[in-house]
């Protein structure tokens, strides 16, 4: 086609074929970090991992909601116990005090940390767990049960309840948090966690001693 | 006058009311189209309704900077090559839930057939305005058939394929409208629907490509290939991928009232299964664009000013969005796959003007740069789109379920 | 043509596998079948006085406005271009001949043996006749230009300014051949330059005249290959470039580019919907095993 000098037709075939390779050879390794087989965390925080039973309304912020009578159980969803640990403390808001869904409602302490929490909905507090609030390390027991920490007189709750996950939903949400979570995970972790252990103060702590809180804090932020 | 015979009965009939107003009086529905958004689609349609006007009135001539040297410019470039490639979500998409079955990627299934319906609907509308006797447009299919010509694939594909489209997205307009015994029917026929449509959308995408077949001495010989037909196909699927990544993040950010809580979730999910598609797909194609150099042996030309163009689409827009695709799928950030989807969006668009427009016609002295109006009838094709897109989404079970066909076909 | 075609065909049936073998080689227009009998002009441009009588000829048979200044040398002064209403223009080259004289050639419609042009048009406007000429069909075209894109001489031409816009380029003057009249342009031809026959003849008697003037022209016939073949020949004794005819022009038919491309859509049809059936059955397999599976696990999880 040009007048400059030609390739063989051999070299040139040969070049074709050479590329074809090459890229051969890098379309494995490609489609192995592109699939993440190589990261352990993915399978050994398996899906389905953190629990959340039928009627439970979750919030992005790892609170969770239940509908009980007039009024509503509000409590920390099986992920953010996991994830800190068993609690110091439930620094909860007086009988009366008005919270507002995705503004701070209560303070938990774990680690010797103090952690902001966000209300599930819109109300004022009409009752509190005595019990957690004295056995606060109890609560990740049972936590969409004799876990909980206070009830709520809720203002709009059909409102609120559609900015919340449930069901189906509500199981995606937590798969989606733990794959977050995963893309920190060490192999060991995951291998532990994968066993159906917890680390005793949490996996927050496990991952990172120092900067846990930070961590922790983004989850129950809902960011 | 009064009042009554002013407004029809019928304007404010509960039918009307519910599928049209958005369940509002036509009072409250009109007060409620006072947005910033429709204040600028308004000023792009004022302005471009008359130019399309005056192009009818007055001739290409008059309306353009078209050329004898230059007899496409960008309403095929952008309206049509590029349209075409930016309408390739619906296949995509269609193909990896029901043929690969991709069952995660079913909530954004519909916005991407309406996109894609949307979107070869407009390239329709441009071809319109740019041919010179678009009445004449049927001529191919009835009177004096072409059949060797490229277009007459492409024209038979695009038209068969608008039909499909059609179908494909015809469930969701029929639950709208509650015609529950058609909308079974067109579900029994889903999966067949979907093989004809990928299979036709193979043909034309890559066809897209072979128009320029005939131009080895006008297109510069690093954008010139043999396999321009293959390189158009992949890109397609790219293209597919980027947009329907772009797409879902717009119109999840626009129409939030309408999904469910879990959509945001689900939405990081299927972003990031994208992501990987348009990695794989990224990558695959940078390296047969290589071939494509390869096999003109041009390596000379890449120290050129050409060169340096050429290496900036390859490196910048497929190369460069692949990576990035990779990174996100690999650190699970649904922003960065979303940012991957934009450069990847960019570099189709980029790769069509080259091919149509900017190193075609490479050696020549008289260059081509849009008019005014050629700019401005474009914008307006676009804001027709997203208007369309926008008034449906509004009504019909797009990006929601509906109630009644939950987890239906 | 097709009723030969036709003809053919049931010869080659009544005459077994030596028929079918003819028939075969001429099931499908070629460069050589179509190029037989078709007619072609022989531009020797070293006859040619840059008169122009050729344009205004030209002009006078197609009815259009006449030639640029006839007469005045000065239009020579740039390159000219063929336009909606100019079919044909002569050029002067930037080369003079050995013998110090300059030289011109006049371009118009190569009139291809295998045209882009009318393989690319859509609804069949540009037409290749079997005697030679590409003729356009006002009445068909519906303005997508494509012809113009396709083109590698650059020649159709388009009426911007008008509403309804045609193609316009030379014709070869079909309608006088059919006549039995020879084109305008070759009939007024004062010096000899342009000389009309059957492209076959045509092509022997430039290799005669190189044959036998080998020291004055360049040893090649510009349109033998080009694209193909075109029906206009050039002969010259200067280079072909300096006379402002289109260089880089492929030596093989511009249809045959395309051809690879859509001889492959049927094969598309015929395998993408088993293919992707197959895809469909395989990963609709793939669900139902994964839910028989599934169905233990989702119950402890919900316990």
């Amino acid at each position: 086609m040009n007048e400059t000098e030609l390739l063989s037709p051999y070299t040139a075939r040969a070049m074709e074929y050479l590329l074809a390779i090459t890229y051969l050879v890098l379309f494995i390794p490609f489609w192995r970090f592109v699939q993440g087989e190589a990261a352990v965390p993915e399978h050994a925080l398996g899906f389905g991992w953190f629990h959340v039973p039928n009627g439970v309304h979750l919030h992005v912020g790892h609170t969770w909601a239940r509908p009980e009578g007039g009024d509503v159980e509000v409590g920390l969803d099986d992920f953010a116990h996991k994830l800190v640990g068993p609690l110091d403390a439930v620094r909860l808001p007086e009988i009366g005090a008005p919270v507002r869904q995705g503004q701070k409602a209560f303070t938990i302490v774990a680690g010797g940390q103090p952690l902001d929490v966000l209300s599930p909905v819109d109300g004022h507090v009409v009752a509190l767990n005595e019990a957690v609030r004295a056995h606060p390390a109890e609560a990740q027991r049972d936590p969409y049960g004799a876990g909980w920490l206070m009830k709520v007189e809720p203002r709009w709750l059909t409102g609120n309840l559609k900015n919340l996950f449930s069901g189906d939903a509500a199981r995606r949400f937590l798969d989606l948090a733990a794959s977050k979570l995963a893309g920190r995970l060490t192999p060991q972790l995951g291998v532990v966690l994968q066993d159906g252990g917890t680390p005793v103060h949490g996996i927050a702590r496990a991952l990172d001693e120092d900067h846990w809180d930070e961590l922790a804090r983004l989850f129950l932020e809902g960011k | 006058m009064s009042e009554q015979a002013l407004k029809p009965a019928f304007l404010d009939g509960p039918w009307v009311r519910e599928k049209l107003f958005l369940g509002m009086p036509l009072r409250t529905y009109l007060k409620s189209l006072l947005t910033p958004v429709n204040a600028i689609a308004a000023v792009i349609l004022l302005a471009g309704i008359p130019t399309i006007a005056y192009r009818f009135a007055k001739g290409l001539g008059a309306a353009t900077n078209l050329s004898q040297t230059n007899p496409w410019g960008i309403w095929v470039a952008f309206d049509v090559v590029c349209g075409v490639a930016l309408a390739a979500g619906g296949y995509t998409v269609a193909c990896a839930v029901y043929i690969f079955g991709q069952k995660e990627l079913r909530p954004i299934l519909r916005p991407a057939i309406l996109t894609g319906f949307l979107g070869y609907a407009l390239v329709l509308f441009g071809l319109v305005v740019d041919l010179g006797q678009p009445w004449r447009l049927p001529y191919q299919f009835f009177l004096t058939p072409g059949t060797t010509a490229v277009m007459y694939e492409v024209g038979w594909c695009v038209f068969l394929y608008l039909m499909v489209l059609g179908l494909e997205f015809a469930p969701a307009a029929l639950e709208w409208l509650g015609l529950v015994k058609l909308r079974r029917l067109l579900g029994s026929l889903t999966i067949g629907i979907i093989v004809i449509g990928v299979t036709l959308s193979t043909l034309h995408q890559s066809s897209l490509g072979a128009f320029f077949l005939m131009t080895p001495g006008k297109l510069h010989p690093l954008w010139y290939s043999p396999f321009l037909p293959i390189f158009f196909f992949v890109s397609s699927l790219a293209a597919g991928i980027g947009m329907v990544v772009v797409e879902s993040a717009l119109s999840h950010r626009a129409f939030h009232d309408r999904l469910d809580p879990a959509a945001s979730v689900d939405l990081e999910r299927i972003t990031l299964s994208l992501a990987r598609g348009g990695a794989i797909v990224l990558f695959a194609y940078f390296f047969i664009r290589l071939q494509g150099l390869f096999a003109s042996g041009r390596f000379d030309l890449l120290a050129t000013g050409w060169g340096a163009w050429y290496l900036f689409e390859m490196l910048g827009f497929v190369l460069l969005p692949s990576l990035v695709f990779a990174f996100a799928a690999r650190r699970r950030s649904a922003k960065l796959a979303r940012i991957a989807g934009v450069l990847t969006v960019l570099g189709v668009i980029l790769n069509r003007f080259n091919v149509s427009l900017i190193a075609f016609n490479w050696n020549v002295a008289d260059r081509y740069l849009p008019s005014a109006g050629e700019v401005v009838t474009s914008l307006t094709i676009v804001t027709i789109g997203v208007l369309i897109f926008r008034w449906i989404v509004n009504r019909m079970p797009v990006v929601n379920e509906h109630p009644d066909w939950r987890g239906a076909h | 043509m097709d009723l030969n075609r036709r003809t053919l065909f049931k010869l080659a049936a009544a005459a077994g596998t030596a028929g079918v073998a003819a028939a075969a080689t001429t099931s499908r227009a070629s460069a050589v079948t179509a190029a037989r009998d078709a007619r072609g002009v022989l531009v020797d441009t070293t006859r040619c006085v840059g008169c122009r009588a050729c344009e205004a000829a030209c002009a006078e048979a197609n009815a259009l406005a006449g030639p640029e200044k006839p007469g005045d040398d000065s239009v020579f002064a740039s390159k000219r271009e063929t336009g909606p209403t100019a079919f044909t223009v002569v050029q002067k080259g930037t080369a003079k001949s050995p013998g110090g004289q300059d030289r011109f050639a006049k371009s118009q419609c190569m009139h291809c043996v295998e045209p882009a042009c009318a393989s690319g048009c859509v609804v069949r406007a540009l037409e290749k006749t079997a005697k030679g000429p590409v003729v356009y069909h006002a009445d068909r075209c519906l303005g997508c230009r494509y012809c113009m894109i396709a083109c590698p001489f650059g020649v159709p031409k388009y009426e911007f300014s008008s509403v309804t816009p045609l193609v316009r380029k030379c014709t070869f003057c079909a309608e006088r051949q059919a006549k039995g009249l020879v084109p305008a342009c070759t009939e007024v031809c004062p010096s000899g330059a342009l000389q009309f026959g059957k492209r076959a003849d045509l092509l022997e008697e430039a290799k005669t005249r190189i044959y036998s003037n080998p020291e004055k022209y360049v040893h090649k016939i510009y349109g033998e290959t080009e694209a193909g073949g075109t029906s206009w020949l050039y002969i010259s004794d200067v280079p072909f470039e300096s006379l402002r005819l289109p260089k880089g022009i492929e030596r093989k038919s511009y249809p045959e580019l395309a051809d690879s491309a859509l001889s492959a859509v049927p094969f598309v049809i015929t395998l993408w919907p088993p293919l992707l059936m197959g895809m469909y059955t395989f990963s609709k397999r793939r669900d139902a095993v994964a839910a028989k599976e599934g169905d233990g696990k989702q119950e402890e999880r919900h316990v």
